[in-house]
């Protein structure tokens, strides 16, 4: 096993797939439960792990497979209680407070659009746009191809523009 | 007028790409010279941008540390848990049929099985332990089956690793292993003797019982255990060929007599455990002796002398050795 100690890996990334999962799911019991899985998956799987394997990116295809059958199990879940006519309204403390001013009210409103986006989108967006992640990896990550990964980032990037031109444009146009 | 409506919907995608750093620089410099002659483009261009830079407003924002840390006490201590019950193993072709090695997290040795012609781990009985998180793992554990190996050529005569005996059940289970361990290489000992070293002098059958469940076969010698016959009753189950061909390997010799192969305490040297000497099984000491069950015995003088014997005066088995 040619790699550092497991211990470094969770010290190096912990935090920034904590994060990722946070502004995937928008709540933090879901990124605090789905960041422990993925670092225990990890764990299991480190010492099969090529020495030369990137290790920030694999475990962001980890955290992003935990996330997307988070949310099919979760849609099923919600579609089962909406059959039985429960009303789902946890909406539990988001990434930060909403916009006093309108600093923060652009940050919030992009934060917004991005968590409207298809799952794929919201994504692929965020891989790429806040993790920094290139097209190789996020297309890894989402089992796709580059090109359909570069298409998902146009389309989410296009959906929130469009999302943040039907508000006034205070703060996009400076 | 909606934009949507009004920029060149070609090249859309790669005005996007280049409002976001995301174009290639031949690219990113085409948009840029259409952009100075189309005005539509050019507007769509600067709110890309603005969402470029409140984009960057979320690449900074993180959740409060302590929230984060509290995660990560969460996890580091699930994943503590984990290691600890995490158990890497390997399998192994050896002469004795599949042999699977298994190592503790921290490299300790954990377990030895015999796996019969099975290389597979569901033939294990540490599947059977649902407080265990098995791993298939290699590098440390090859080098515990290169020693074992040398082992069963003969060109090793201790096993000295560092055991984990978590799987042990009892502290009776643990003293016998223990009393089992300090049987000296080409040696071998009766359950009864067994049971009076760990203090329970009628406990001989608990002592056979326990020593089936040697989870470290081999490590742990409990092949070097008869019965007060001589007789090589039980091994791994019901591997007694096993059981005398690792004494074989030790210089131990067997003999069949009806369907239990034995070893012949009459050809062997004997010397009792707190003796530093070693008889012939003539020397007249021994018919005086009180507990004959406790003795060891070895298949030849050069393994009782590794042990730390010498010759007995009485007897001189050095000057009169027996005919092997």
């Amino acid at each position: 096993m040619g790699h550092q100690p497991f211990e470094t890996v969770l010290a190096a990334h912990h935090a920034e797939i904590y994060r990722y999962l946070l502004r995937v799911t928008s709540r933090r019991s879901e990124a605090d439960d789905l960041s422990q899985e993925t670092f225990l998956r990890a764990y299991r799987a480190y010492r099969a792990l090529p020495a030369d394997a990137n290790v920030r990116a694999w475990l962001f295809t980890i955290a992003t497979n935990l996330a997307r059958n988070h949310f099919r199990d979760d849609r099923r879940r919600r579609l089962a209680h909406a059959a039985a006519g429960a009303q789902r309204s946890e909406q539990d403390d988001g990434p930060g407070p909403e916009g006093q001013t309108l600093f923060n009210e652009a940050r919030g409103r992009l934060a917004c659009a991005v968590e409207r986006l298809p799952l794929r989108q919201r994504l692929a967006f965020v891989l790429r746009k806040i993790h920094d992640l290139d097209y190789d990896a996020i297309a890894r990550s989402l089992g796709c191809s580059v090109d359909t990964a570069r298409a998902h980032v146009f389309q989410a990037l296009r959906k929130i523009r469009r999302c943040l031109g039907e508000m006034p444009q205070v703060e996009m146009r400076r | 007028m909606s934009p949507a409506r009004s920029i060149c919907p070609d090249i859309e995608m790669d005005l996007v790409a280049s409002a976001t750093g995301d174009a290639e620089p031949g690219t990113h410099e085409r948009i840029q010279r259409h952009l100075a002659r189309c005005a539509p483009c050019h507007d769509e261009y600067q709110r890309y941008r603005a969402l470029e830079h409140a984009t960057a407003l979320l690449r900074e924002e993180a959740p409060p540390p302590d929230v984060i840390g509290r995660a990560r006490k969460r996890l580091e201590a699930r994943l503590h848990e984990l290691r600890r019950r995490t158990v890497l193993y390997r399998i192994f072709p050896s002469p004795l049929g599949q042999v699977l090695i298994a190592l503790s997290e921290q490299g300790a040795v954990f377990a030895v099985e015999y796996l019969g012609t099975r290389a597979d781990i569901r033939a294990s009985r540490l599947t059977r332990r649902t407080d265990l998180e098995l791993m298939e793992d290699g590098a440390e554990i090859e080098t515990r089956f290169r020693e074992l190996m040398e082992y069963l050529d003969g060109k090793r005569t201790h096993l000295d690793w560092p055991l984990d005996l978590r799987l042990v059940r009892s502290e009776f289970h643990r003293a016998v292993l223990e009393a089992t361990a300090r049987i000296p290489y080409g040696a071998v000992t009766s359950y009864a003797g067994l049971a009076c070293a760990v203090g329970r002098p009628s406990a001989a059958r608990a002592v056979a019982q326990a020593l089936r469940w040697n989870p470290l076969p081999i490590v742990i010698p409990c092949h070097r255990v008869v019965g007060s016959s001589g007789a090589l009753t039980g091994y791994a189950g019901n591997r007694i060929g096993l059981k005398a061909r690792l004494l074989g390997t030790e210089g131990v010799p067997t003999v069949r007599a009806g369907r239990v192969p034995q070893v012949p305490r009459g050809r062997m040297y004997v010397g009792y455990p707190e003796s530093e000497e070693y008889c012939l099984p003539t020397c007249s000491w021994l018919e005086r002796v009180e507990h004959p069950h406790r003795l060891i015995l070895f298949g030849n003088r050069q393994r009782a002398e590794a042990a730390g014997r010498r010759p007995c005066a009485d007897c001189r088995p050095d000057l009169h050795p027996l005919a092997s």
